[in-house]
């Protein structure tokens, strides 16, 4: 029932006589794990190949035509709102796979069939060792039970692996989805993901809203997790080497970064450049070198959660780096009532809330506060 | 004119009208209301040939114009979710329309023609609540925002000023969210204890055990009429004697019985009682307390502000009578006359009849779910003595609840729940996750019960290809 739906896709006429394609397509999907290879069928010869190359596959116009509108609630199908594959920004910078998962369930118009095609994913997804169906691991939101795992690839260890299961069907689909198109990817080009490729997938008027939703939070823990990967990984190179510096462009990445910064006594300014390029700005380095300077911490942990405030109006425009949260250990406040020690931390960095930066979220204590 | 309209939309029902005995059996009030400009009521003098019996649901659809669509792939709706919400029909909608056309204006404080107007209007619909209740008198209802608002007005205002150290609450385990957690809220705050009753192997609150828990420490009997999940019920009679011999008082959630049966709060004996509008055609946003008058008369304010206030000074204020006192601020207005229209038609048609259409409606909808092989339903075994509520929980074996409603609504348009219907502790006594629910109302039929049914053997075979 699959299989003319594929081969439409890739436009062929009629389906290889294979008589092995059955297995080898189920086959292809058991490999999520590992690094993405092409499945070895010939149907799959042709995937590799980036877009242009298929001129011959016809894209609806408008991702949501599916269905039969009949009531007025869900958009109409002429919304020109909605990005369409053709709408070359955001499906360029999708990976590969998301790129060619898209086009199969924009090529599937009968909801049935997408239904069909999503469990077909799902029933391939490998499924979850029971000891990482934890509560970290469990996706919030989900009406039914969704677990996810990540891990870097064992080959190169800069692409990461997920995994993921579900009880549910449907949701096994759609966490099989994510798998296929994340998995292999960097954290980088994960982390640059926007959530709107759902739209593309056009499955949003197959699935109710609060589906939908937990589709979101899978995505979102899966970026959070791969962080995670990331992040540890740092902690693991620059042990005790202190703070890492490195002048960046904007952080053109959805920020949803975490940087601790542990030093057991302060550091000036190692300027080491990290090959990975470090998550703080530049104003999140001037905090951290001002703060350094003028108070000696013994531990200093800033972080920039400007994510998280992202869309109201004092942030908007700016480019992000607007809120900071910050935790200092410092003798300097010893003596000093809490209101104390906060103006203390605002005069030092006076210059930068007068530039942009909105807010601070302060943890300042003693060495002995922190048993040190 | 408008009368004429009512008689030629209505003919079918005002066979059922004739019949003297259609109107519920209430003991005290029997208050007619007739409005001039109301089209749900209507009091033609007519003599009617008796028709050929139509069914009560074939008979009130066409007053529920939402029932009457398409959705997603083009497929018919069929509404089994009126357990979390029921439809409105015309009459509601243009009840409250009407009040925001011709008359909105604030209650209570004004005195021209407009604001006049709408404290009648307002006050009618707690009169008819009242008597739609049987309370002894309209002041005995407070008008929430919901049923759960008013068992947090309960909870605040009665718990924390009634309720000492080691006093105990009792509840069962298949309470709503709504009836345990304001509970656990107060226990923090006071330091009393809640004992849980579990059900029994017919899978119904244990009553046994419950007559077991109810002692001199208890103070206060929660429990639901109805189960939203189970759809047992629970013989409140007996359990108001039981806490009342120990002193204790009885709050009832009757948020699936109000809507679906003769409820006679003076003939249960209960203390409270709470019910939202929107589960009984009536719009959201708007709910009551039914509370004995000596009780309410001896409880603190729960929200302060206008309206419940008798004088205000910079260092104290004193307060209004219940139930004004409980109203705190402006009320839903358009709302709760949405209510009383609501409850206008529901009088109409006969609390006894809705009832009596729904237990067989509700006989209908379980057998035929049970033909359905894998299906698990919970709750009770209808029997002559034990009467289910018209709705179903249920499970099927192998496949998720939640991908059953997905695909029966994308596939079929029918609109089922799935998940625990904010009763997780019932769930987890069950050792489930999650369960499906279709719940009628009176507007559902056959037809309807046999659409889903078609439906989820459908649905079974699709997903059963998959595993």
């Amino acid at each position: 029932m699959l299989l003319p739906l594929f081969y439409k896709a890739l436009g062929h006429s009629s389906p290889p006589s294979s008589s092995a394609v059955d297995m080898s397509l189920s086959l292809s999907f058991c490999h999520i794990s590992t690094n993405f290879r092409p499945p070895s069928p010939s149907i799959y010869k042709t995937l590799p190949l980036p877009p242009s190359y298929f001129p011959i596959l016809r894209f609806p116009l408008i991702s949501k035509s599916f269905t039969v509108q009949s009531t007025p609630i869900r958009p109409s199908p002429t919304d020109p709102s909605l990005p369409t594959s053709s709408d070359p920004q955001t499906f360029e910078q999708l990976p590969r796979k998301f790129q060619e998962i898209v086009k199969l369930f924009q090529s599937v118009q009968d909801p049935k069939a997408k239904y069909e095609q999503l469990l077909f994913y799902g029933k391939n997804l490998k499924s979850l060792d029971p000891q990482f169906k934890s509560d970290k691991n469990k996706v919030k939101g989900c009406v039914s039970q969704v677990w996810l795992r990540a891990y870097f690839d064992d080959s190169d260890k800069k692409t990461v692996v997920f995994e993921a299961d579900s009880d549910a069907l449907i949701t096994k689909g759609l966490a099989a989805l994510l798998v296929q198109g994340l998995s292999g990817s960097t954290v980088e080009e994960i982390l640059r993901i926007s959530p709107d490729f759902i739209v593309l997938l056009g499955l949003q008027q197959s699935l109710s809203p609060s589906r939908n939703n937990g589709f979101l939070n899978m995505f979102e823990l899966m970026q959070k997790k791969a962080l995670m990967l990331y992040v540890e990984a740092e902690k693991g190179i620059k042990s005790g080497t202190g703070i890492v510096e490195n002048p960046t462009k904007d952080v053109d990445f959805d920020p949803k970064l975490e940087k601790g910064i542990d030093s057991s006594e302060s550091r000036s300014n190692t300027d080491d450049s990290e090959p990975n390029g470090s998550i703080l700005g530049n104003r999140g380095h001037r905090i951290t070198e001002i703060l350094k300077r003028e108070l000696q911490p013994f531990e200093l942990k800033v972080e920039d959660v400007s994510y998280e405030h992202a869309g109201h109006a004092g942030v908007r425009g700016s480019n992000g780096e607007t809120h900071f949260n910050l935790k200092v250990v410092s003798k300097e406040f010893e003596g000093k009532s809490l209101v104390k020690r906060h103006r203390l931390i605002y005069s030092l960095l006076d210059n930068e809330l007068q530039s942009g930066l909105h807010a601070l979220s302060i943890e300042a204590k003693t060495p002995s506060e922190v048993g040190i | 004119m408008m009368t004429m309209e009512g008689v030629v939309l209505k003919l079918p029902s005002f066979t059922q009208l004739m019949n003297p005995n259609h109107f519920t059996n209430r003991t005290s009030l029997n208050l007619r209301f007739t409005f001039p400009k109301s089209s749900s009521s209507s009091t033609a003098s007519l003599s009617v040939p008796a028709a050929a019996p139509v069914s009560l649901g074939h008979s009130t659809r066409h007053d529920f114009e939402i029932l009457h669509q398409k959705v997603n792939n083009g497929s018919k709706l069929v509404y089994l979710d009126n357990a979390a919400t029921s439809q409105k029909p015309s009459a509601v909608i243009d009840a409250v329309n009407n009040y925001y056309r011709s008359y909105n204006s604030n209650v209570h404080r004004g005195i021209h023609f407009l604001s006049a107007r709408a404290t009648d209007e307002y006050e009618m619909a707690r009169r008819k609540v009242a008597a739609f209740i049987n309370a002894s008198e309209s002041s005995e209802i407070v008008f929430t925002r919901n049923a759960t608002e008013a068992i947090n007005l309960v909870a605040y205002s009665w718990g924390m000023s009634n309720l000492q150290p080691k006093d105990e609450i009792v509840l069962t385990i298949a309470e709503h969210h709504s009836a345990i957690v304001p509970w656990q809220l107060l226990s923090e705050k006071t330091d009393a204890v809640l004992k849980f009753v579990s059900l029994t192997e017919d899978e119904v609150p244990d009553t046994k055990m419950l007559q077991e828990l109810v002692s001199e420490k208890t103070k206060l009997v929660v429990v639901h009429h109805v189960s939203n999940m189970l759809a047992s019920v629970l013989p409140i009679n007996e359990i108001v004697q039981w806490a009342h011999d120990v002193g204790a008082k009885v709050l009832v959630d009757a948020c699936q019985s109000v809507p679906h049966m003769v409820v006679d709060v003076q003939n249960l004996g209960v203390d409270f009682l709470v019910a939202s509008s929107h589960k009984m055609c009536g719009p959201t946003g708007v709910g009551f307390l039914y509370g004995k008058s000596e009780l309410l008369a001896a409880m603190p304010p729960f929200l302060g502000g206008g309206e419940m206030i008798s004088d205000v000074f910079l260092d104290h204020s004193t307060y209004a009578d219940p139930p004004s006192r409980f109203e705190a601020g402006t009320p839903a207005i358009g709302e709760a006359i949405g209510l009383g229209a609501a409850i206008d038609y529901l009088s109409e048609i006969g609390m006894q009849k809705i009832h009596d259409y729904e237990v067989d409606l509700a006989n209908y909808l379980y057998e035929s779910l049970r033909t359905v092989p894998g299906v698990r339903i919970y709750g009770p075994t209808p029997s002559a003595t034990v009467h289910r509520a018209a709705l179903c929980s249920f499970n099927v074996e192998g496949l998720h609840p939640t991908d059953i409603a997905t695909f029966l609504d994308q596939q079929h348009g029918v609109a089922i729940r799935s998940g625990h219907h904010c009763a997780q502790p019932l769930h987890r006594y069950l050792g489930i996750n999650a369960s499906a629910r279709a719940s009628l109302y009176f507007y559902n039929t056959k037809e309807d019960v046999d659409d889903f049914v078609r439906g989820l053997i459908d649905t079974i075979d699709f997903f059963s290809s998959f595993k």
